[in-house]
């Protein structure tokens, strides 16, 4: 039995190359299938490799603290109302005195306020308009932790007050040609000295976490007084001042809150784990949807395999009539036949494979994403496609093995 | 010791008012290493007969015994393992696999025997050198002549050492000098003890049996024993003891022999041109019965 399927193997494989465009057109429902199925899974655990760097590179106990509600648990169990523009909601308000209380919870570290402030930086050479200027002390490095590549961070020992510190990316488009250290720029009539410029961030798709790369820091008592939006925050981020105390310190800062804002929960404490949850949330439901599309992809081409193989086998029939003259079983014909679905279908599913990762190497290249490739994925897509093969194979199969002897010698 | 037994053997195909008759009534022993040939016009039941011999169709009514064993309740995987074991079969068209090549051709029947691949192909090889193709085993089917093609059939059939060897006109589509080659071939088996079953059109090649049967709406309607090497003495009487009720009957036992003979045509539906040979006369002596 085994020597006949390596056998059937060969037989398979040169049919296939002898007939490339009939086997190509047969494999494509397979071959999109797979690669459909492949990309979005490799796709999916990069993110989330990428959410988990950058939580590992924030460290994973920051604790986050937006105005509006944001709500990761809704009651029906389903995707999350999670709202990323809570924090530009004017109604509700984090305040300086919001920070302060915080700080005063047991357990936080550090309470560092943002505050986002837009509007035109002027450089010696141009005008841009759509860089983010968040306002914040002197601490935030080390909530961030994340270190200077060059220069220093503001301080309130410095003497220049308007200090300015850069995100990589906009060093880069500031100052492209030059480093950006000790070169100015107005914004908001104001004069500011670039201090240093930040190391690069991991900033992961679908994060709810501002791209750091692309912002300037500015001190804090600066901002305030030249936000039109007055003392409102961004954001406050908190370090516990030991990592196991996270959940805990969470639930104070929630107390203390509550009971400063009167009982409103118009504010929202999470950790990059609830981060993770929400993009979990987000990515599963891709996964879910282009699953649904690849398994139509699926049985279109299980279906188109079955159609081939079914004439196949009565444009073989003279060949099952020979064979069975010459003492194969029914067996043996549904053996060869079987053995030749799953070899096109699983050849299928390795072009596909082939495919996703010409399309990963491709969004690697082309986009911020990183999609990462598994061979437990790999392994799997190739058993997915061995079943096609063998779901869709057997019909024809056993259509061939029961044909007559001596109708199917005679067949023309 | 007789290795085929058939006894009243029918085959019937068609149900109601559309019922023909293929096989009526046949009572047949062959003997083990016995060289028959198998005449009579188309239609007169001979593949029928063959492909019940050859397990390949069951009768409708009546006995078969292959090696004393009764195939009436054998299942189709039984069935098969014994064509594989016990039969080769040869037939008019070669029925060579055109996808593989010479010597995956011969080998297949090992292939289904379980046999390794190494293994098959050094046997398939010994084979093709027995025959005579020894440098020809890796060439397609289609890159062979007629007669090469058929030896490479033979080869096929007999790379399981078969009992029997049911050949249905093997030389049908062959010209004279590849028939010879085939018949000789044939021969060569047949004194090493094979037990053949040949059908044919061609008058000629009952040199090579040992006893004729004639056949004739689904009945034996004559046989008898020949010495190897002579016609069957009922073509040196000049009697072909066939009903003959049309003249397609008629053409149809002619045309064989007409094959035999180069450079005439073989005629389809017309009368030959020259009407010169004693096939033609109806000697119509009544159908008789074995």
């Amino acid at each position: 039995m085994k020597l006949m399927t390596v056998n059937h193997i060969k037989i398979a494989l040169k049919s296939i190359r002898q007939s490339r465009w009939r086997s190509l057109m047969t494999m494509l429902g397979v071959i999109i299938g797979i690669s459909s199925v492949v990309t979005i899974v490799s796709l999916g655990e990069g993110v989330k490799h990428q959410i988990v760097g950058q939580i590992n590179n924030l460290g994973n106990n920051l604790i986050t603290v937006r105005p509006g509600n944001i709500n990761t648990n809704t009651t029906s169990g389903a995707l999350g109302v999670f709202n990323i523009f809570a924090g530009l909601n004017d109604s509700s308000l984090l305040t300086i005195h919001d920070a302060q209380i915080i700080q005063q919870t047991p357990g936080v570290r550090l309470a560092v306020p943002l505050s986002v402030i837009t509007g035109p930086i002027q450089t010696n050479q141009q005008v841009y308009d759509t860089i983010p200027v968040i306002g914040s002390t002197p601490d935030i490095p080390t909530v961030l932790n994340q270190s200077l590549q060059y220069g220093v961070f503001y301080s309130s020992s410095n003497n220049i007050t308007n200090g300015a510190v850069l995100g990589q990316n906009v060093a880069n488009e500031l100052f492209p040609s030059t480093s950006a250290l000790g070169h100015s720029f107005t914004f908001h009539g104001e004069s500011f000295v670039v201090l240093g410029v930040l190391n690069q961030f991991d900033i992961a798709p679908l994060s709810i976490e501002a791209d750091f790369n692309n912002v300037i820091f500015i001190p804090y008592s600066v901002a305030q007084q030249i936000d039109p939006n007055g003392n409102s925050l961004y954001e406050i981020l908190v370090k516990p001042a030991h990592l196991s105390s996270t959940k805990s310190v969470v639930n104070k800062i929630q107390n203390n809150l509550l009971v400063a804002h009167h009982g409103e929960q118009d504010f929202s404490v999470f950790t990059q784990a609830d981060e993770l949850t929400a993009a979990n949330k987000i990515l599963n439901l891709l996964t879910d949807l282009i699953g649904a599309i690849a398994a139509i992809s699926l049985l279109v081409g299980g279906i188109g395999i079955m159609n081939v193989m079914l004439v196949a086998v009565t444009e073989r029939t003279q060949e099952i009539g020979i064979r069975k003259a010459l003492g194969a079983t029914n067996r043996q014909i549904v053996n060869q036949f079987l053995t030749e679905a799953i070899v096109i279908s699983t050849y299928g599913g390795l072009l596909g494979i082939i495919v996703s990762v010409l399309i990963n190497v491709t969004l690697r290249i082309l986009t911020d994403l990183q999609p990462a490739l598994s061979w437990q994925v790999m392994l799997l897509a190739t058993g997915v496609s061995i079943i096609v093969g063998v779901v869709f194979g057997i019909t024809p199969a056993i259509k061939a093995a029961r044909k007559d002897p001596i109708d199917s010698l005679r067949y023309q | 010791m007789a290795i085929i037994e058939l006894h009243d053997v029918s085959k019937l195909y068609g149900f109601g008012d559309a019922t023909t008759l293929a096989l009526d009534e046949i009572n047949l022993s062959v003997l083990e290493s016995e060289f028959i040939a198998i005449m009579g016009p188309s239609g007169s039941g001979k593949s029928t007969l063959m492909n019940i011999i050859g397990l390949l169709d069951r009768p409708t009514y009546g006995s078969y015994t292959l090696s004393n064993r009764s195939v009436a309740k054998l299942r189709p995987n039984q069935q098969a393992r014994i064509r594989r074991d016990k039969i080769g079969f040869v037939f008019q068209s070669y029925n060579l696999l055109p996808k593989l090549t010479v010597i995956d051709n011969v080998a297949l029947p090992l292939a289904y025997r379980g046999v390794s691949a190494v293994r098959r192909l050094k046997l398939a090889s010994a084979m093709l050198e027995r025959i005579g193709l020894a440098e020809r085993q890796y060439f397609m089917p289609r890159q062979l002549s007629g007669g090469q093609t058929q030896s490479v059939a033979i080869a096929r059939a007999l790379i399981n050492n078969p009992a029997i060897i049911i050949a249905d006109e093997p030389t049908g589509n062959l010209d004279s000098d590849s028939s010879l080659l085939i018949m000789e071939l044939l021969s060569e088996i047949h004194k090493m003890g094979t037990t053949i079953l040949l059908v044919t059109h061609n008058a000629e090649l009952t040199r090579y049996a040992t006893r004729v049967l004639f056949m004739s709406d689904g009945a034996i309607v004559h046989e008898e024993q020949t010495n190897l090497g002579e016609l069957a003495p009922i073509f040196r009487r000049n009697i072909y003891g066939i009903t003959v009720k049309t003249e397609d009957d008629d053409l149809a036992g002619v045309s064989a022999l007409m094959k035999a003979i180069p450079a005439i045509e073989v005629p389809s539906t017309k009368k030959p041109r020259k009407p010169s040979n004693h096939w033609n006369k109806k000697t119509n002596t009544g159908r008789r019965r074995s």
